[in-house]
């Protein structure tokens, strides 16, 4: 994975890993076959498709029949959200989601508005770390899903899953807990049972996979109401032709990041303090842990604010020397949007317009980071003195 | 209805063409622009003929008539098309060949209430055994009886079936889809517009394509104060205008990062705005004249924004010697935001990214500027030197419309 750029946007999407790359390979040649034909051909994709569903079963605690492969990270949170609140509607329409969710979380329960459905949305403390408290007076016996992020996507905040899922258990019996775990996954441990939770969804192409895959695992417990509907695959729960070869490329990614988690969190980690380091000689620049020291952060995402220009500009003036960053929020100078997220952490908007997200991979190395943090202090420098 | 044989797919497309033919001399030239227009814009469709009939063309596609018919409608110079079905020059066949395009026409029309209808022959071939009115009435009695709903009125009826009678061979039709009007791109000469990313500047290119200009675009990226994404926009927008000016398409980017960052050092932080703009019309006279590009367009409208007062355009004018086109000067925002949407410009532009415009933009930018205060901020910068590395580094790019 070698590239004339220094990519540090890995929270944005990473890298094929080539061991996946291959391993797709023949399932867009010689092994092009349909899981549902009886044939050997067919047979051939459909034992490719079970084994990737082993795969991402094993990588997250769940059975084999409980995986439900999606187009990615927001069908699979947007199955969790619309379809097991449907399936739950004579026990209750009441829904609360997360503070800080991705939007495919956060405007597919606001759907559910349309539909009769109550949707709150949970609070921060003034630490920035989830307010239990309140968690446990929102819930109610008619509360039919808690929907929350594990690894928050722009700042990089583990929200206390397990914590959420023994509260919704003691107040809201017939409530599933889903988790967004998009960010999460390979980067702490994703599994069901640990973290209490009925629904996880997962993206191929965040862990070194494919475009256009993920997953929604399940406990078996929840029922769900398909979104899509067609020729019955995937036990109805999401049917058309799968994706054979993005399948199984997500079943290698998930095996690979789990199995190389511990290694890839501590290279992670060292980068980040590196690139860490070099911001905490930026005059002004301060590093956003939401809810630190309570809640931890993900090694693998570094969010700062920089004084000064908007972050765009400065994301564009790293892109000139070779490392590529993710500017938080856009510059634009009219019309632009904060994200709730952001809002919800205290962040005023002109803090968020040049907050920009450093974000790391099991391929990053030291050497990247510390270039990165080099040339993140001469830019900021260059644009201080062009100011003046 | 049952009975009735099925509708083959048309044959031709009729081309009216409105304006032009007043052109008098010009009118071959103008003729003979619009036919090879014609053949740019549906080459990717399918290869067709072009044949000139008095005051019309009759378009022959190899394949696909009906999308080929719909993509005339985005010619320049078109007044209206009409897909039309073929058949021997002789009253009883055109009769046979009218009766199924009328069921076709009457399926898409309320059922069960009368429907006013008239038919209208134009005759290029005087030996035919009828003349226009007696095979208008020739083919409506033959057919009417068997369709039952249709009541002959000739002022303004809902189904006007057209018979074109030739020698060899006669066409009918009923629909009449309308084209843009205007003249054939590049009837009246070349010129390049400065395109901004904005709403207005792709309008009035687009205003500037309809007069029959073939149209160059020019924008300037200050990168890296400025992201590609902003960069990319304009492409997109350039690649919706080119699809009005088949085959080809230009688009010049100026790296504009050195001069921003020249005039941010050395000239009042309120005269920025203008001497962008100057220096602005300084590349795009050279890059035209290069190009032998006869004028400049630019979307500037009196008063839309603080920078476009009488005073400001007269400082940016004074910049360069060149012809400069300002096709949206009268236009009211609605106006050009309602060519925008019609021609599908609006989405893209209306995206927002920030363009090199709001690079140091000034607190407050000057309302009335003055030319001598622009050449005494401009008096310590080395005008030629910046303008020669910058047009040194300019960007061309071949927009493809159908990419």
């Amino acid at each position: 994975m070698t590239a004339p750029f220094i990519y540090l946007d890995n929270a944005a999407t990473t890298p094929v890993d080539p061991e996946v790359r291959e391993a797709m390979r023949p399932f867009l040649d010689a092994e092009f076959g349909n899981p549902s034909s009886r044939h050997r051909v067919g047979q051939r994709a459909a034992e490719a498709v079970d084994r990737a569903r082993a795969e991402v079963a094993r990588a997250t605690g769940a059975k084999a029949a409980d995986v439900v492969f999606t187009s990615g990270g927001t069908e699979a949170n947007n199955l969790a959200v619309l379809g097991s609140a449907r399936a739950r509607r004579k026990h209750g329409r009441h829904v609360l989601v997360g503070p800080t969710e991705h939007p495919c979380v956060r405007e597919s329960a606001q759907a559910l508005v349309e539909e009769g459905f109550e949707v709150e949305t949970l609070r921060l403390d003034s630490s920035g770390a989830l307010d239990l408290a309140h968690l446990a007076a929102a819930l109610r016996p008619d509360t039919v899903l808690v929907g929350l992020l594990l690894v928050q996507n722009e700042f990089g905040s583990v929200q206390p899953v397990r914590e959420v899922s023994a509260r919704v258990r003691a107040r809201s019996p017939h409530a599933a807990v889903h988790v967004d775990a998009v960010q999460a996954f390979g980067k702490v441990e994703v599994s069901l049972r640990s973290l209490g939770a009925d629904s996880i969804a997962i993206s191929a192409h965040k862990v070194h996979g494919p475009k256009g895959s993920g997953a929604l695992v399940t406990n078996g417990a929840i029922p769900l109401r398909p979104l899509v509907f067609g020729g019955g695959q995937q036990g109805g729960r999401r049917p058309g032709t799968e994706g054979v070869a993005g399948i199984v490329g997500l079943g290698v990614s998930a095996r690979l990041a789990e199995e190389r988690r511990e290694s890839a969190c501590a290279s992670m980690r060292r980068c980040r303090d590196i690139v860490a380091a070099g911001i905490a000689r930026i005059p002004g620049a301060r590093v956003l842990e939401p809810g630190a020291p309570a809640q931890a952060v993900s090694p693998a995402i570094l969010a700062v604010v920089i004084p000064g220009a908007p972050s765009e500009v400065r994301m564009n003036h790293l892109e000139e020397l070779g490392v590529i960053v993710s500017a938080g929020s856009a510059c634009h100078s009219k019309t632009s949007q904060v994200s709730p997220s952001l809002v919800a952490i205290g962040l005023s908007a002109a803090d968020a317009r040049r907050m920009l997200r450093f974000s790391f991979s099991r391929a990053t190395t030291e050497s990247d980071a510390s270039t990165a943090g080099s040339a993140l202090e001469a830019v900021c420098s260059k644009l201080e003195s062009a100011r003046k | 209805m049952s009975g009735s044989p099925a509708l083959p797919p048309p044959e031709i497309v009729l081309v009216r063409y409105g304006e032009l033919a007043l052109k008098g001399g010009n009118r071959r030239q103008f003729e003979d622009r619009l036919a090879q227009n014609i053949r740019d814009a549906t080459a990717r469709i399918s290869g067709v003929r072009v044949e000139r009939r008095r005051g019309r063309l009759a378009v022959f596609p190899e394949r696909r008539t009906e999308d080929v018919a719909f993509r005339l409608q985005e010619v320049f110079g078109i007044k209206s098309v009409s897909p039309a079905w073929g058949s021997p020059s002789e009253p009883d066949a055109i009769a046979r060949c009218a009766q199924p395009v009328l069921v076709d026409a009457l399926a898409a029309l309320p059922p069960d209430r009368e429907v006013t209808f008239r038919v209208h022959t134009s005759r290029g071939d005087k030996l035919f055994p009828l003349n226009s009115i007696e095979l208008d009435r020739y083919v409506a009695e033959r057919i009417m009886p068997g369709l039952g709903r249709l009541r002959v009125r000739l002022d303004d009826p809902e189904l006007a079936l057209g018979i074109d009678v030739r020698a060899e061979r006669s066409y009918v039709f009923v629909r009449r889809l309308p084209g843009p009007g205007g003249l054939p791109v590049g009837t009246l000469g070349r010129a390049l517009c400065l395109l901004s990313g904005g709403i207005d500047s792709p309008v009035a290119a687009w205003m500037s394509m309809k007069r029959g200009l073939h149209v160059g675009f020019i924008t300037f990226h200050s990168y890296p104060f400025v992201g590609d994404a902003s960069k990319r926009k304009v492409v997109e927008v350039a690649r919706l205008l080119a699809r009005w000016q088949q085959p080809e398409s230009r688009l010049f980017v100026v790296p504009f990062t050195e001069i921003q960052t020249a005039i941010r050092d050395a000239a009042p932080e309120s005269y920025r705005t203008v001497l962008y703009r100057r220096f602005m019309q300084r590349i795009a006279a050279r890059v035209a004249a290069e190009n032998r590009l006869a004028a400049l367009i630019t979307g500037e409208s009196l008063g839309q924004v603080a920078s476009q007062t009488l005073e400001n355009i007269a400082c940016i004018e004074a910049a360069a010697d060149a012809q400069v086109l300002r096709p949206l000067i009268g236009f009211d925002k609605e106006d050009t935001v309602a060519v925008a949407r019609r021609i599908g410009t609006f989405d893209v532009s209306s995206r927002q990214e920030p363009d090199c415009c709001s690079v140091f933009m000034p607190e407050r930018p000057v309302l009335r500027g003055k030319i001598e205060a622009c050449e005494a901020a401009e008096a310590g910068l080395d005008l030629a030197g910046l303008i020669d590395r910058a047009c040194a580094g300019i960007e061309t790019i071949e927009l493809d419309p159908e990419a």
